[in-house]
């Protein structure tokens, strides 16, 4: 075989792998309607929306792929002018050959992770840390249903504090990656940069709500803390997703903070006090004043009622 | 022979790309790995002057897979709900293959329309992921750039410092570069670009050990030393045919020497080219840093070396 024969060949059985592979994926997979994406920030009750949604009978969640992590934290933090270019790999001019494979990233792992979910059920994906990478992700599935998840910044920052302080459910890990200042060490540096983190994945979910065409809404912990049947419902029905009310209070109940066991629940645990207006508690004045002074646009977005040390917003 | 058959195995073996990815064949791209500052920009010229060859000038898709995949998500490697977790890596690989195929295809139709067509891949910032791209592209052929340490981290110093051409290149994206930490703690730059260094070469030795396919390790001291001769050294590991006269040529083209003088030197993009120009760059304090950060890579590759 001449060399050329020999590459004609590889080429062509390439191809026709490639196409059968693609028509299993397409007839066998997850439809991305059926996908419905939790964006907002870490501590603001994704967990526990993510357990009660993905606990319905043919649901399921997946937790934290990071997938919206992949693509933003370098797409929009990392790469600066070079967007608009030829050469970077996620240069916009490109845009339609890496959105497809975005898309078949996050169906063929959800096809491959979550096979009960394949043929009418629908998959929850958690994604709070993946944030900063909504705006591409809802591009890249603009058929799927999306959650703007949001808390009060001053308890978000109050409880990522918590969580990372000695001793408590995450610190040992940031140990091993030795990373993220301590909340320990330098506590006001550590909620400043919480407070700029907060902004970028608020900012970015943001972003991607008000470009959405799809199905989506918009929900603040607070009101699912005061009244988690009547949110969900509301929930389900701006996704127009139909669900049967008992069974919706059930996973409600089933996930109610009272029935977490006591020991499970507290300082220093993933559960610690799902309390709004908490911050009060926890934070100094000065740390407010940070949270307040860094995140103040959003505040007056979304809590324009809320009362902050500096006075109106 | 033997090793054709094996490609035609790995080939077949890999995930299939998308059909999107035109007709681009992984086995003409060239990747150029090892870390900034080690003559990547120069090495990849030589070869893109050539008839046929096109150069991808940083991507960084290594970078978007590999720091996510070693830094910021290392301890999830085994947790399957991670969109990079090890159970279903063969599905993410397939993505990145997918990925650099089409994308290649996309940027470079010329190649791409061209049975002996090559594209050179620079990606020196993007080696922390060279491991899974040379996984995700069997049939890829790939060069190790690697440079003495204490050079790379010498030149980095000066690039880093006020007014120096990363300052313009920032300018040029429309922000201005921040104080460095080469002015305000030298000391603590040098470790953190020796690391740097640990980190990218590391990686990038790790894919060249693991890569079956054609390959080439070259050092930046050699390619100084006798350009075309090395160069033919290239050409002749990675099996691509190359006409002698055109490679002079492109070597010639692109020499030190043929740099005009005022775009040459301290604060400059190119700035002394000379192996061994860390003992007027660095305090003897640095050089140990670098030593001691870098030290294993250093007596791998450099084993004839001495130490300061």
């Amino acid at each position: 075989m001449t060399p050329r024969f020999k590459r004609a060949w590889r080429r062509a059985v390439r191809k026709g792998e490639s196409l059968r592979s693609r028509a299993r994926r397409s007839s066998r997979g997850v439809s991305p309607e059926n996908i419905v994406w939790i964006f907002g920030t870490g501590r603001s009750g994704s967990t526990w929306l993510g357990s009660m949604m993905g606990g319905l009978d043919g649901c399921a969640m997946w937790n934290e792929p990071l997938v919206g992590n992949l693509f933003g934290n370098f797409h929009y933090f990392r790469v600066g002018g070079r967007k608009q270019g030829r050469q970077y790999i996620l240069g916009e001019p490109y845009k339609e050959t890496w959105l497809g494979p975005m898309r078949d990233l996050i169906l063929a792992g959800a096809a491959a992770r979550f096979p009960g979910v394949i043929g009418g059920g629908y998959l929850i994906i958690k994604e709070p840390n993946g944030s900063i990478g909504a705006p591409l992700l809802m591009e890249a599935l603009p058929e799927s249903r999306m959650i703007f998840l949001i808390r009060d910044p001053r308890d978000v920052v109050a409880s990522s504090m918590d969580a990372r302080s000695e001793g408590s459910w995450l610190s040992e890990r940031r140990e091993a990656q030795r990373r993220t200042s301590k909340p320990d060490r330098n506590p006001n540096v550590y909620v400043r940069m919480r407070a700029n983190s907060y902004v970028q994945q608020i900012e970015k979910t943001w972003q991607a709500y008000r470009a959405h065409g799809g199905r989506k809404v918009m929900v603040r912990y607070e009101d699912l803390r005061a009244d988690t049947l009547k949110t969900m419902k509301r929930i389900y029905s701006a996704l127009e997703i139909p669900v049967e009310e008992a069974e919706l209070a059930r996973s409600v109940e089933k996930n109610a903070w009272e029935n977490i066991p006591e020991e499970e629940k507290g300082e220093g645990r993933k559960r610690r006090k799902a309390k709004p207006g908490g911050w009060r508690e926890d934070l100094t004045a000065r740390q407010v004043e940070i949270v307040e002074d860094i995140t103040a646009p959003l505040l007056n977005e979304f809590y324009p009622h809320t009362a902050t040390t500096r006075g109106a917003l | 022979m033997i090793r054709d058959a094996w490609r035609k195995v790995r080939s077949r073996g890999m995930p299939p790309a998308g059909e999107e990815t035109g007709s681009m064949l992984p086995e003409n791209l060239i990747w150029v790995f090892g870390t900034a500052r080690t003559g990547s920009s120069w090495l990849s010229a030589i070869m893109g002057e050539i008839g046929g060859y096109s150069r991808w000038h940083e991507p960084l898709v290594g970078h978007l897979f590999g720091n996510l995949y070693y830094e910021r998500a290392g301890h999830r490697s085994e947790d399957e709900h991670f969109i990079l977790g090890g159970r279903y890596r063969y599905l993410w690989l397939d993505t990145l293959r997918r990925f650099v195929l089409d994308s290649a295809a996309a940027r470079f139709p010329e190649v791409a329309a061209k049975e002996e067509g090559y594209l050179i891949i620079k990606e020196p910032q993007g080696s922390m992921g060279a491991p899974l791209l040379m996984e995700a592209l069997p049939e890829s052929r790939m060069i190790l750039l690697v440079r003495d340490p204490r050079d790379v981290v010498a030149s980095n110093l000066d690039a880093h410092k006020k007014g120096t051409w990363t300052a313009d290149l920032m300018r040029k994206g429309g922000k201005e570069k921040p104080p460095s930490l080469a002015e305000s703690r030298p000391d603590a730059f040098v470790r953190g670009q020796a690391r740097r260094y640990v980190r990218d070469v590391g990686n990038a030795k790790k894919a060249y050990d693991a890569h079956r396919g054609l390959k080439v390790l070259v050092r930046y001291e050699d390619l100084r030393a006798n350009t075309l001769e090395s160069m033919k050294r290239i050409y002749s590991a990675l099996e691509i045919p190359v006409e002698e006269a055109e490679l002079a040529r492109s070597v010639e083209k692109n020499a030190w020497e043929n740099i005009p003088a005022e775009q040459k030197g301290e604060g400059k993009f190119h700035r002394k080219a000379k192996p061994g120009g860390w003992r007027e760059d660095l305090t003897p304090e640095q050089a140990e840093i670098v030593e001691g950060v870098a030290g294993s890579l250093l007596r791998e590759l450099y084993p004839v070396r001495s130490t300061a």
